[in-house]
């Protein structure tokens, strides 16, 4: 089965630092793979590289095996690639029905979609994540979890074959993560593949089909999630060397 | 029902404002016309400052572009008003596609500054060019009439409004405004930025031109720093802000009332109306910066405290 | 040869002073994010209060430059604890409109009271000049260029070596911060709003002894003072002195080779040039 994302030796410089080094992977379709390590690790810049924010000093990217690396962020979410913020981005001044009814507006083969439309897809996908009671109230006026709802919802409304979650997990309790996890595997039994980028262990292991481990910008593990977590390797990233 | 009202008492008006030269004045019908096109202008505003939220300080170039295309048509080439003020525009939009697209990625005081630095170019370069009359200026044919120009004027100002209200229901209305909101998460979205808000822009070129063609004609006389007068920007500007930014109706009622008020004060108290608007500005930004749409909206449950909440929410 | 050494003497004389006037906008701007529309008319109120204090109290200019300071402080100082720290929190563009605002009342009201005749600070040494290498540089202007240069540094000064001005830079990275270390905002933020006014105000007292002067002249000098914070970039006071330079340079080689009235195409030219290339400025680092 071909994969719907591929990234060979992407590679990311920051003055002179190297904040992404020769990563190579693919996403297959209907799958969710956990991008996880330690903090710095470069994965919110991968996550940038692939939605199209940032751009590449190394590397190529195929996405539905087209090479995307030229396209802007617009472009690509065209396409079909939608992605959240770690530090959100609503549209304050908007209603929360609108600010989702952006993304459907906007998003992949949106261009026959007419205003009337877009609100209805909206509130759809309001019900979804659960937010429909607030369909009316200003975005800026949302506390954490429900901000982290909306972002979500924002991006499905863009109908992304790709989805790209940056810690939408943080800061939420346990209760409300269970409901998150949930959230995401209604998302992938409806078509759609994700990246997620956690540092919810437990949620990222029993969510991700396969894990991916960066240290220091580099690849250092890849695999099903109960052989990656113990590999020494990862451990070590992690934890710290062991003094024997 | 309410929406309805409003675009009834609105058309009603529309008809009213043009029986105006049957009834009124020479004088009113001259304040008229002045009015009228400031209106336009604060609406063209509209496009690229309310909706799209890149405060422009320099649409009077695209004003005084309109002003000498119709001006250098009619005197050199001996073309008629239309073709004129069809080649004004023309030259207003080239320009806007053309300029806005590098100023366009400045944000904020920036933009404001670039905006402003293209308007005093531009009175520096038409003051070195032949064609354009350099300083002297170039005077028009004169029409006689100035009743045409006002049903010229409303008729302008009519489109300029309708082609909002269109934006407001529309998807490039709506891109604009989640660019306005948030543009980082506009592109990540879908919306296509860079076109739309050139787009923008050369809406807001396309009738500041036209207002400025037919301020030439009725005027008969444009020099360098008439057609551009930088003055304007700042009226523009702080009649759609005061009037409301991005609402349909606000940019039209600010024009309307400041105009007016300002003609009130400068027959009782001659130049005091600088003063007064001064003042109004000041008053208006720190208690009302939604402007007179936002109070309207909020008429049935309006208190004095609206007006002090936006003060707390802003002060240091 | 020569002439091109007399022309660049005159345009890095001029470009000195230019610097003083974009100084207190710099300052304001970079610490505040307020960019002053009336920055012009507090340059233009200390050109008037040092042309009456040299008529009517026989005062010498440069003598009076800090009474102008202080009084332009004042000014500054009120209107910003009065209004502008009202609106401090709102679109930036609200600020744009305010000062704005302010431009429009204090021209009109400088109209009224001082009339809108030319007027020009002319002390006795005013057709002083010195002559070096062939270049001729009058004395007041050279006067003016030194006590630019030395208002630049001593703000610089007091912005990195007193505790005023370490509380100004505080507030200016992290205002939160600021106020937990005991730094009380609204009045460092008048304080500097205050101290951009005065050094306007000492750039119109030297500006109205080697020029002319009347209520209008603000609206010019505001646009020149918004160029050269951007020529020059606001991430260091120098960056001013760099920006004064550079325009005062080329206005006077335009005027000279090209023609007297392009000098304002080049200014802001140049301006939208920069704009477009490097918005951060000559000295301005790129994020």
């Amino acid at each position: 089965m071909t994969p719907l994302l591929e990234v060979h030796h992407l590679t990311k410089f920051f003055e002179g630092l190297a904040a992404v080094s020769d990563i190579s992977f693919d996403v297959g379709t209907g799958e969710i793979l956990g991008l996880i390590g330690p903090n710095g690790a470069g994965k919110t810049t991968v996550v940038s590289l692939i939605s199209g924010t940032l751009m590449p000093n190394d590397g190529e990217l195929m996405f539905r095996q087209r090479p995307i690396g030229g396209l802007s962020p617009f472009q690509r979410a065209r396409l079909g690639i939608g992605r959240t913020f770690q530090i959100m981005r609503p549209f304050p001044g908007l209603s929360v029905l609108d600010n989702v009814a952006v993304g459907a507006l906007f998003g992949a083969g949106s261009e026959r979609r007419g205003l009337a439309r877009a609100r209805g897809e909206a509130a759809h996908w309001l019900q979804f994540v659960g937010l429909e009671h607030r369909a009316q109230q200003r975005a800026d006026e949302l506390g954490g979890p429900d901000r982290k709802r909306l972002e979500l919802a924002k991006a499905l409304a863009m109908r992304p074959r790709l989805l790209l979650l940056d810690e939408v997990m943080a800061g939420l309790t346990n209760a409300e993560v269970n409901d998150v996890v949930a959230l995401i595997r209604r998302v992938r039994d409806s078509g759609v593949s994700i990246l997620v980028i956690e540092h919810v262990m437990h949620a990222i292991k029993s969510l991700s089909d396969r894990l991916l481990v960066l240290h220091h910008g580099q690849k250092i593990a890849e695999g099903a999630p109960d052989h990656v977590l113990s590999d020494p390797r990862v451990v070590e990233a992690y934890l710290g060397r062991r003094r024997t | 029902m309410k929406r309805l009202a409003a675009w009834g008492a609105a058309a009603v008006a529309a008809m009213a404002l043009a029986l105006v030269p049957c009834i009124g004045s020479p004088t009113l019908v001259q304040f008229g016309i002045s009015t009228l096109l400031l209106a336009t202008l604060a609406q063209a505003w509209n496009i690229i400052g309310g909706f799209a939220g890149y405060a422009s300080f320099g649409n009077s170039v695209f004003y005084g572009l309109g002003s000498y295309g119709t001006a250098i048509a009619m005197l050199r080439m001996g073309w008629p008003f239309g073709v004129g003020l069809a080649l004004g525009a023309a030259l207003a939009v080239v320009f806007a596609v053309a300029i806005g697209m590098p100023v366009l990625r400045l944000r904020g005081h920036y933009f404001a500054i670039a905006t402003l630095a293209l308007a005093e170019v531009m009175i520096a370069i038409v003051s070195n060019l032949d064609i354009a009359g350099r300083n002297i200026g170039l005077v028009l044919p004169l029409l006689r009439g100035d009743t045409m120009f006002y049903e010229l004027s409303l008729g302008l100002l009519v489109l300029t409004t309708l082609t909002v209200l269109w934006l407001s229901g529309s998807r490039l209305g709506f891109g604009l405004i989640a660019i306005r909101e948030s543009e980082d998460a506009a592109a990540v979205v879908g919306v296509n930025t860079t076109a739309y808000k050139v787009c923008a822009f050369a809406l807001a070129a396309f009738f500041s031109a036209l207002a400025g063609g037919i301020h030439a004609y009725w005027i008969t006389f444009i020099d360098p720093a008439s057609a551009f007068d930088i003055s304007l920007n700042v009226k523009m500007i702080i009649m759609a802000v005061f009037g409301g930014p991005g609402s349909i109706l606000g940019p039209v009622i600010g024009a309307l009332l400041l105009a007016s008020i300002s003609e009130l004060l400068a027959t009782e108290v001659s130049t005091a109306a600088s003063l007064f608007f001064g003042f109004i500005i000041v008053i208006a930004v720190v208690f009302m910066p939604r402007g007179l749409a936002d109070v309207a909206r909020r008429l049935p449950q309006l208190r004095w405290r609206y007006f002090g909440d936006n003060v707390r929410t802003h002060r240091l | 040869m020569l002439l091109l050494l007399q022309v660049l003497a005159n345009g890095a004389l001029l470009g000195g002073l230019y610097a003083l006037m974009a100084l207190g906008l710099a300052l304001v701007w970079g610490v505040l994010n307020i960019v002053n529309l009336a920055h012009g008319a507090f340059i233009m109120l200390g050109a008037y209060v040092c042309y009456y204090l040299f008529t009517l109290a026989h005062m010498d200019p440069f003598a009076a430059l800090p009474v102008a300071m202080l009084l332009l402080f004042c000014l500054g100082y009120a209107l910003q604890r009065g209004v502008l720290n009202l609106i401090i929190r709102a679109p930036m563009f609200n600020t744009l409109l305010i000062t704005f605002g302010f431009e429009v009342v204090i021209t009109f009201l400088a109209q009224i009271v001082f009339s809108a005749d030319f007027r020009a600070i002319n002390p006795d040494y005013a057709g002083a000049n010195v002559t070096l290498t062939g270049v001729t540089v009058p004395l007041v202007r050279l006067a003016a260029f030194a006590v630019a240069l030395g208002l630049t540094a001593a703000l610089s000064l007091l912005l990195n070596r007193t505790r005023v001005g370490r509380a100004i830079r505080a507030c200016a990275q992290d205002l939160v911060a600021a106020r937990l270390h005991g730094v009380e905002p609204r009045h460092i933020y008048a304080l500097t709003f205050g101290l951009g006014a005065a050094l306007a105000g000492a750039a119109g007292g030297l500006y109205g002894i080697v020029s002319q002067i009347n209520p209008y002249i603000g609206g010019a000098l505001t646009a020149k003072s918004f160029a050269i914070c951007i020529i020059g970039g606001l991430e260091n006071p120098f960056g001013v002195v760099v920006g004064g330079l550079f325009l005062g340079i080329v206005e006077s080689l335009t005027s000279v080779y090209v023609g007297a009235t392009y000098a304002d195409v080049a200014s802001f030219g140049i301006l939208v040039l920069v704009l477009i290339v490097r918005p951060t400025g000559l000295l301005g680092r790129t994020t």
